[in-house]
């Protein structure tokens, strides 16, 4: 299967997607104009993947700010990624806040408390 | 556009405390342009990273649904380029800031809207959470629609979001909704 890359603009985040190693990376922000058609690529190229796949998957999330469409469409993925999960395929989520932003963890906390899939939550400094 | 003195409506905003405006046609790369301005702003005066980000979300949400609004009523066979026409505020009162957006709406479109609102300004933070939670996955199509938008600036909001719908003829109206940071 191929990786997905999607390089970032603006408004979207940088799509890094490698099946070979199982590690499935999403980096800066994401309010696009139109979330379901940035995010319809990702979730068709998921799906695809977590049917085929029989090792490790790893979701590097690491997105400082999603606007309510994009947090609609990370739903969609988590539950991907939880279905594959209760289906006894090993997936894990890595999710980076913002230290200096308060509200950062609870954000990413309210992801955590969608899945029930081991969901790590790392705190990280601003560059 | 006859009056050339902008001293008057530059003096209308300090007395409003009106910090960035802008009114024209919103187009997707101008609300990418004036987020990032508001962002930096912000930076310059200081405030928390969360207050900062929670204006931010409050201008892309209430930005994002005029053009969603607007784009729908094109869909519909609608294409009154008015109704992209939108103005968005940000201003400061005493030490909160406030996120105004406002743009023209067919009356028969927005009831609701407001009725949403209405409900949205009774409830707590709790109740907020739990309906959010609710519409993130009831909602068959993301961004369409203010329902999730609006029920996230409220959880934003300091105060509950405040609206005015004011009367134009009989099948327009001016909405405008301020969430307080």
């Amino acid at each position: 299967m191929e990786s997905l890359r999607i390089p970032a603009s603006k408004s979207t985040p940088e799509v890094a997607f490698d099946p070979a190693s199982g590690v499935l990376a999403m980096r800066g922000e994401s309010y696009p104009e139109n979330s379901f058609a940035f995010f319809r690529p990702i979730i068709t190229w998921l799906a695809e993947y977590l049917e085929k796949t029989e090792s490790l998957v790893i979701f590097n999330v690491n997105l400082s700010y999603l606007n309510t469409g994009s947090t609609k469409s990370m739903i969609d993925i988590l539950d991907l990624l939880e279905h594959a999960h209760k289906g006894g395929k090993k997936v894990e989520i890595n999710w980076f806040y913002d230290v200096e932003n308060d509200r950062a963890l609870s954000n990413a906390e309210e992801f955590k408390d969608e899945v029930t899939l081991p969901f790590k939550i790392h705190a990280q400094t601003s560059p | 556009m006859t009056n050339l003195d902008l001293f008057e409506i530059k003096k209308s905003f300090q007395r409003d405390g009106t910090l960035i405006c802008f009114a024209g046609p919103f187009s997707h790369s101008i609300i990418e342009e004036l987020g990032n301005a508001v962002r930096r702003y912000l930076e310059t005066e200081q405030v928390g990273k969360a207050s900062m980000m929670d204006v931010f979300s409050i201008f892309i949400e209430q930005t994002q649904n005029v053009r969603n609004y607007a784009a729908s009523k094109a869909a519909a066979g609608d294409a009154n380029p008015e109704y992209n026409q939108g103005i968005v505020v940000i201003g400061k009162s005493d030490s909160h800031y406030q996120v105004s957006a406002g743009n023209l709406v067919e009356t028969g479109d927005i009831g609701k809207c407001v009725a949403l609102l209405d409900r949205l300004r009774s409830m707590d933070k709790a109740a907020l959470k739990a309906l959010y939670k609710e519409r993130l996955r009831a909602e068959p199509i993301p961004g369409r629609g203010p329902g999730l938008g609006l029920i996230d600036m409220a959880r934003k909001s300091a105060i509950p979001l405040e609206y005015l719908l004011r009367r134009i003829d009989d099948r327009y109206s001016f909405f405008s909704v301020r969430a307080t940071v």
